[in-house]
């Protein structure tokens, strides 16, 4: 199941900032804390997309509070919904100095998708970006498959890809691995 | 006993130390006059600096000091304009006669404006992104990328004071012409509050890694260099941080004053030190960042 969240509508909705601007850690709770209520209403496994297409800017505080908390939250089971996320809409610079850099300091990872196809964002070592790449080509693969291309042992391919399902970075069902956008 | 605190001519980034000198020498004075009357010009780090001293003063004791207003007309008039006595009001006994503006006479990106809850900072952002994003683009060529920089480090300097000041405090944005220093024009960025501080905020996590070395200085270290926070939190302390990429990126310089020290990251056309000790203390902290004109406009 995929679940889009429009967090300019999230933002309208607990009051802050009609203008569209993701900023203070104190707006940036108050969304993450609406988010967390919307997402305790699914259940089941869930790729949500969190689309800030209609948000002007946002800042390292928010983008802390938001994104990168929800992120932590979804890897120790806080969030009660199975949830993926994905993050769609911020201008690439964005991502690049804002999202990549809050991610980075509480050492998680997240997929972007940006004006050049789905990203890894955070902190995530070049073996795993490549699998990421990899697979995103792909549409889907077996560790099998993905080690031919990449010219890896399967164990070692293996071995990378459950570290990226493990993160929640790509999808794993019945032996095979999805990018979030393929769910 | 009194005081006379005399406003520098020249009220900037350099005029600032004559003018916590004076602040510190009224430490004892039961009645302080601020006296702006020989004031000619003043930036907007002047603007901020000069409320956070008057509300210092103000709490101090007990009642509003004195503020003389500039002699001169035309700067009495531009230190209206620029929104300065509605913040002033508050904190002195303005004297000297205050020429009335309307609202919207002003051309700068931000006026002296208040800063005291998260929703202080959205109106700070959504100002400075609704009506100064074609200022910033097209008097100093700064891109898109730039001016949402721009933004971004504007809500998290304004942030400082909120989370960590303890009080409230003043921003103010202008552009001017950096003829000598620079030859291109500049967008300056001004927070200050009245508050805590530096080391003190940073004090119950830092001081004893530190030692001796605990001070004023090793505050901003902290938090400017080394992304400390007073929060156990990973997450937290990204703030400073993202301001000086932004500046380092688009060839800027920050400084950052509080109580007896200030830090800078300076660029190569400015001849600033980076760290300074044993200054006057000057209540709570003072951020300054200076943007300049992208290159590729001036030399058009």
């Amino acid at each position: 199941m995929i679940t889009q969240i429009d967090v300019r509508d999230v933002l309208s909705r607990v009051g802050a900032a009609p203008m569209g601007d993701l900023v203070t850690r104190h707006t940036g709770r108050a969304v993450r804390s609406s988010i967390e209520s919307e997402l305790a209403r699914l259940s089941g496994r869930t790729v949500v997309v969190l689309d800030f297409s209609a948000v002007r800017m946002i800042d390292f505080s928010c983008a802390d509070e938001i994104v990168a908390q929800l992120v932590q939250a979804s890897l120790s089971k806080a969030i009660p919904t199975d949830a993926f996320f994905l993050i769609r809409g911020l201008h690439d610079h964005m991502v690049e100095e804002v999202v990549e850099e809050v991610l980075r300091k509480r050492e998680l990872a997240m997929v972007a998708e940006t004006s050049t196809g789905l990203r890894l964002v955070g902190s995530v070592d070049e073996e795993a970006r490549a699998a990421f790449s990899s697979l995103v080509g792909r549409g889907q693969a077996a560790p099998e498959d993905l080690a031919v291309d990449l010219h890896w042992s399967v164990d070692v391919t293996r071995t990378v890809l459950a570290s990226l399902a493990g993160r929640r970075l790509v999808l794993h069902d019945a032996g095979l691995y999805r990018p979030l956008t393929a769910a | 006993m009194s005081a006379v605190l005399e406003v520098p001519q020249r009220f900037d980034e350099h005029g600032f130390e004559s003018f916590a000198q004076a602040y510190a020498r009224a430490a004892e004075a039961s009645k302080v006059i601020v006296d702006a009357h020989a004031c000619e010009w003043i930036s907007p780090l002047g603007f901020v600096a000069l409320l956070a001293a008057g509300q210092a003063l103000r709490d101090r004791l007990g009642a509003p000091p004195i503020l003389t207003v500039p002699s001169d007309r035309d700067v009495t008039h531009f230190w209206a304009r620029m929104g300065f006595f509605s913040q002033a009001r508050e904190l002195f006994e303005v004297h000297g006669t205050v020429p009335r503006v309307r609202g919207g006479e002003s051309k700068v990106l931000l006026e002296v404006t208040p800063v005291r809850v998260a929703e202080d900072v959205h109106d700070v952002v959504h100002r400075i992104q609704e009506r100064s994003a074609e200022i910033l683009q097209h008097e100093l060529g700064l891109d898109a990328r730039a001016t949402m920089g721009f933004g971004m480090a504007l809500s998290e300097a304004c942030q400082n004071i909120v989370e960590h000041a303890g009080t409230g405090g003043w921003v103010a944005v202008h552009t001017y012409a950096y003829k000598k220093r620079l030859g291109r024009r500049v967008a300056v960025i001004a927070v200050a509050d009245a508050g805590v501080g530096f080391r003190h905020t940073l004090e119950t996590s830092q001081a004893r890694q530190y030692g001796e070395r605990w001070g004023d200085l090793a505050a901003l270290e902290a938090a400017l260099l080394r992304n400390v926070s007073r929060f156990r939190d990973p997450g937290r302390g990204q703030g400073l941080a993202g301001i000086r990429r932004y500046v380092q990126r688009w060839n800027g310089k920050i400084s950052i004053r509080s109580g007896t020290a200030r830090i800078a990251i300076v660029p190569d056309w400015d001849e600033d030190q980076t760290n300074v000790e044993q200054l006057a203390p000057f209540p709570g902290a003072q951020v300054l960042m200076i943007i300049p004109a992208a290159e590729a406009l001036d030399q058009r």
